[in-house]
């Protein structure tokens, strides 16, 4: 029987621009690691073809323990505040080995 | 004859091939990142050269090509601004947004209009190459100011939401070193430090890259821009007739502002003069739209994304190019 844990899953979309804050935020927040991916896709800002510099969203995927997670929130809630636009979702996942996700990156 | 001259460079027909591809509806496309790998090229190739121009340049001359870039540069978003408060059809901040746009410039217009040139053999000076690099960023810096004028208006008009207050600016230094040190301009920049200082024995076998390939990646370029233009065309009914308009008019007048001062102010010939005029019509996709999105969050990127890309790119490579190269013979020819 493995043993899974239940974790939060942070999934934020936006545009590139954003990449430096988003990471900063996300370590600031004591998250063990993330996932950024390159993406395209059209929503309220329109067209985002992901082909060109000036027009790639990215897709960043987080898992941390439910406790830290508001901090995150906060942090891109103040984003979205700012008038950027951001698709923020978050699910519950169940991780295998979960010592890894407890602990904070090196800063 | 020379009015559809341009229709017939290789470049503008790959341009055509794009935007027609995806009109209707070709599964053809590119693989992720080979647009960004162009682009990457393109801006190493422009700024060897231009440094290789830079080194044998004037001193004089090259510094008063640096100051008009830079006049050009301030001048035409408050010229863009002005025309789209005046139109009434975007919120002021989307037309700070857009308005820093047209201050800018297009390496890719820029580019077709020397392939434009070499295919009428027409010369001209290099200078403009030095422009092309100065002008990316100062259109950034009037777009935060105007942005930032824009705000402080808003704020007045409802005063009790004071929470607004501080809303996107974030840290105008980090947002001015960003733009500033924006991948492309680096490179650019850096590209053209490096043509300048380096060996020109040693330059010489950089020539089969920065020299006989170009045209043929620039045509893979165009086409890829047709097909993003081609993309952007079903977005033109977002932005609507009127500010569609503006993204054929200003060009125009960017254009006849910088014929005028490319001929007038920097005494440039023919060539040199159409390069200036293409260099003040043309709208950024390279420094402004991060700088944008990162400083004004505010402004809707569909708008000034569809305008650059969608409407005022295309304008130029198939139709402006020509109407620039006809003023700067009217004015320069009969001289």
């Amino acid at each position: 029987m493995h043993r899974l844990v239940p974790e939060k899953l942070v999934t934020v979309i936006t545009t590139d621009v954003l990449e430096h804050r988003l990471v900063a935020a996300v370590r600031r927040r004591g998250a063990s690691g993330y996932t950024l991916l390159r993406a395209g896709g059209a929503g309220s800002d329109g067209l985002q073809s992901g082909n060109l510099e000036i027009d790639t969203n990215l897709l960043l995927k987080v898992i941390l323990p439910p406790e830290r997670m508001s901090g995150l929130l906060d942090d891109l809630d103040a984003l979205i505040g700012q008038g950027y636009h951001l698709t923020v979702f978050v699910s519950d996942v169940s991780v295998l080995g979960h010592e890894k996700f407890e602990r904070p990156m090196q800063t | 004859m020379s009015a559809f001259s341009n229709l017939l460079i290789p470049a503008v027909l790959f341009f055509a091939l794009g935007f027609i591809a995806r009109l209707i509806k070709s599964d053809l496309r590119f693989p992720p990142d080979l647009a960004k790998i162009l682009s990457i090229y393109l801006l190493v190739s422009i700024g060897l050269h231009g440094g290789v121009e830079l080194a044998n340049a004037d001193l004089g001359a090259a510094l008063a090509a640096v100051i008009w870039a830079l006049v050009l540069g301030f001048l035409l978003p408050i010229i863009a601004f002005g025309l789209l408060l005046a139109m009434r059809r975007v919120e002021p901040l989307d037309a700070a947004a857009i308005a820093a746009h047209y201050g800018s410039v297009s390496a890719g217009t820029f580019l077709t209009a020397i392939a434009f040139l070499s295919s009428q053999g027409i010369d001209y000076e290099r200078y403009p190459l030095i422009m092309l690099a100065v002008m990316e960023s100062p259109a950034i810096v009037v777009g935060l100011l105007l942005a930032s004028w824009s705000r402080g208006r808003a704020a007045k008009a409802s005063a009790s939401r004071s929470e607004d207050t501080g809303r996107g600016q974030g840290h105008l230094g980090d947002i001015l070193r960003e733009a500033f040190t924006n991948g492309s301009v680096v490179l650019l920049i850096g590209s053209m430090l490096i043509g300048a200082i380096a060996n020109p024995t040693a330059m010489e076998s950089l020539h089969p890259f920065t020299t006989d390939i170009f045209m043929g990646m620039l045509c893979l370029f165009l086409l890829e821009m047709g097909l993003e233009a081609g993309r952007r065309f079903g977005d033109f009914r977002r932005v609507g007739l009127a500010l569609g308009a503006f993204g054929l008019v200003m060009p125009l007048i960017g254009g006849v502002i910088g014929v005028l001062v490319g001929h007038l102010m920097l005494g440039f010939g023919v060539g040199g003069t159409t390069l200036v005029g293409v260099l003040s019509a043309s709208a950024s996709y390279i420094a402004v739209p991060p700088a944008m999105r990162l400083a004004v969050p505010e402004a809707n990127p569909s708008f000034y994304l569809t305008l650059s890309l969608g409407v005022t790119f295309p304008f130029n490579v198939v139709v402006g190019i020509p109407i620039y190269y006809q003023m700067a013979l009217l004015l320069v020819g009969k001289a």
